[in-house]
């Protein structure tokens, strides 16, 4: 019986039965699996770690989407870095308000291989008119770029390898010049359990840059290990004090359908578990 | 002093047509021959997970054997990590052991998905700070043993009191270490070293425990099993008695894992080299070969090593000769000395347990082509329980 471990950690982990491969490619020092499991569907691993499931991936990218997007509330513009899978393409694209979404890419193979092998995930997203898609590295554009966001979603990969510069601290200094004064840059940065440094280390790169830094969470089940962190940063610290009745108001004024997002999900994800506001405390 | 086998012209068919198909010089690996060494030495260490050098002889014929087999491999840098991803080898049964690392190497192996490493000292261990949640490393403790040709515990390995230090450190930077790891030496004459390292490393996890509490689980017990060129040396089982006694004092609990080299490949290869030219210089006849110390043979350099020749004739007569290397380097000389009859362009010389740090080692100097390695009876099968390329 085939079967796929990820190696993420040398004393723990998580191990599939692999019931079909419909894609793998080994190149540059980078090995990319994607594969057929009973109970996630197809699953995509990059060296060794699973990077997106089709039955789970919507916790991931309602929470990386909705939750800036309605406490924003007026989204026009929306840049994505990373993403090729298309997931959070498709659900930026669920809200009507937004008129502009580039999504900048590194490796526009991994787009092409996703519409094929993940077409679930993007469900059509790359067609939307309202979508500009960039092959570019995304620290890059981000350094290059002189328009201005109302929401940054960064969709990187884990901090050892190709996405290591989508943790730095230029990263996120460019993020912010490239964000309207209201803006909010939200990031991928981990399972707080297993890697605790993530937390802290993003913090003190991103406080510098940003008046109103911190985390919500979701438990993202192929994420192994507990809650998934995303880092929260804005200019605006009101963003994340809107109200639950106005989070539904606008949840409900958008008309979006999803299956982990709500607006008491919302409001909850901000509570953070006190190991989490300790190592953070002990950062600052 | 080479030992060299005087063979019937007609026992040098296969080799011929060997020759004849691939050229020469060459390198035949049997990868039968290597399934029979691991296999006796699983038997010779019942209980002990083999991890395979393959610095030793970095072929894929090689690791798709051993693979098969359920052998783990033993990695040390990029270059062998690209060689397994490109066999499919399951990456969770690697170590990485060398002792010194650049951070690309740890985020190589990481992104291979390796993450057991070694260290032995302060400084390595701190370069694994960033990494701490993902890895387990082993530490290397030196056990000098002044009766091998190559004393592995000169240039790496901790003292044995530096390792609660280096526990310590690790504890207080979130580090875990799980195990210890150690070289008796290459090519040991016996295993007196290997029974007392054994010895001194049961000792080190009991107090370890007692002392800090801190519970180890892994014993590498490294390699050093050694192979005959043209010394006789003990058998695997009587060499391994000892040290399975020795591994019974450890705790329950600890797994016992080794990383045989040279022991696994070196009866798996031959060399075969052809006569390319010759001269009676003195009272010698001179004979170049097509493959010498720069190529194949390089194992006579820089392992100390001498390996067993065969060459073939009908002819009773015995002359002085010298075999010497293709190159333009007067150091380029495989035997001298030696007493065989006159052998003629295009003859076979061949040369045995040639598998171990031969190729490996071999230089391109002179821009001369290294031998060409051809593997005979590879596995049919391969494991199943590894990803395999969609077709």
């Amino acid at each position: 019986m085939n079967t796929y471990s990820e190696t993420l950690y040398d004393s723990y982990g998580q191990e599939f039965a692999v019931d079909k491969i419909y894609f793998e490619n080994k190149t540059d020092h980078q090995h990319l699996i994607i594969f057929e499991n009973t109970k996630f569907g197809r699953v995509m691993a990059l060296d060794g770690i699973i990077q997106t499931t089709e039955a789970d991936e919507f916790i991931y990218h309602e929470m990386l989407t909705h939750v800036p997007l309605m406490a924003h509330g007026n989204v026009k513009r929306v840049l994505i870095i990373g993403g090729g899978d298309g997931g959070m393409l498709r659900e930026v694209c669920k809200h009507a308000s937004v008129e502009h979404i580039t999504q900048v890419e590194i490796d526009d193979q991994v787009v092409e291989m996703c519409k094929e092998y993940l077409p679930n995930h993007s469900a059509g997203a790359y067609d939307d008119s309202r979508v500009h898609i960039m092959i570019d590295d995304g620290a890059n554009f981000v350094r290059e770029c002189t328009d201005k966001f109302d929401v940054i979603i960064s969709d990187s990969t884990d901090p050892i390898g190709p996405g290591d510069v989508l943790f730095t601290s230029d990263f996120y200094a460019d993020c912010k010049k490239c964000l309207t004064d209201d803006g909010v840059l939200v990031t991928q940065n981990g399972v707080a359990y297993m890697q605790l440094d993530e937390v802290t280390t993003t913090a003190k790169r991103l406080q510098p840059y940003f008046s109103d830094q911190t985390f919500y969470s979701a438990a993202v089940p192929t994420y192994i290990g507990g809650i998934m962190t995303f880092a929260w940063a804005s200019n605006n610290p009101v963003l994340r004090k809107v109200s639950v009745e106005t989070i539904a108001q606008r949840f409900n004024a958008a008309n979006i359908t999803t299956r982990y997002y709500n607006p008491a999900i919302h409001m909850a994800s901000f509570a953070l578990p006190q190991y989490i506001l300790d190592a953070l405390q002990d950062n600052a | 002093m080479n030992r060299i086998t005087i063979e019937p012209t007609d026992k040098a068919e296969f080799y011929q047509q060997m020759v004849q198909q691939h050229g020469s010089p060459l390198l035949i690996l049997d990868c039968d021959q290597l399934v029979q060494q691991y296999n006796a030495l699983s038997n010779a260490l019942p209980g002990v997970e083999f991890y395979y050098a393959i610095k030793a002889l970095p072929h894929p014929a090689a690791i798709q054997t051993l693979d098969a087999l359920g052998a783990g491999f033993d990695i040390a840098t990029s270059g062998e990590i690209e060689l397994l991803r490109a066999q499919n080898t399951r990456a969770r049964q690697t170590i990485h052991t060398h002792p010194i690392k650049r951070d690309e190497d740890i985020r190589d192996a990481l992104r291979f998905g390796c993450t057991t490493f070694v260290v032995d000292n302060i400084w390595e261990l701190e370069k694994f700070v960033n990494y701490r949640h993902r890895v387990g490393l082993l530490v290397r403790v030196s056990f000098p043993n002044p009766n091998t040709p190559i004393d592995l515990s000169r240039k790496f390995g901790c003292r044995e009191d530096e390792v609660s230090i280096l526990v310590q450190k690790a504890q207080s930077l979130g580090l875990h270490i799980k195990g210890l790891s150690f070289h008796a030496g290459s090519q040991c004459p016996d295993s007196d070293n290997h029974v007392h390292a054994i010895e001194q490393c049961t000792e080190i996890i009991n107090d370890l425990y007692k002392n800090h509490g801190k519970l180890l689980s892994v014993l590498d017990i490294g390699g050093g099993f050694p192979v005959e060129y043209t010394q006789p040396v003990m058998d695997i089982e009587s060499f391994c008695n000892p040290i399975r006694k020795a591994l019974l004092q450890l705790p329950d609990h600890i797994q016992i894992i080794a990383e045989p080299g040279r022991y696994l490949s070196a009866s798996a290869m031959k060399s075969v080299s052809r006569i390319m030219g010759k001269a009676k210089r003195g009272e010698a006849c001179w004979y170049y070969l097509d493959d010498g110390i720069y190529g194949s043979y390089s194992g006579q350099l820089f392992d100390h090593a001498t390996y067993p020749l065969t060459i073939f004739s009908d002819i009773a007569e015995r002359e002085q000769a010298v075999l010497a290397g293709p190159t333009c380097d007067s150091i380029d000389v495989i035997a001298e000395q030696i007493s065989m009859p006159p052998l003629f362009m295009g003859d076979i010389v061949v040369g045995h347990q040639m598998g171990a740090y031969t190729s490996a080692t071999s230089t391109h100097f002179n821009l001369f082509d290294k031998a060409t390695i051809v593997a005979i009876n590879k596995p049919t099968r391969v494991s199943e329980n590894i990803i395999r390329l969609k077709k």
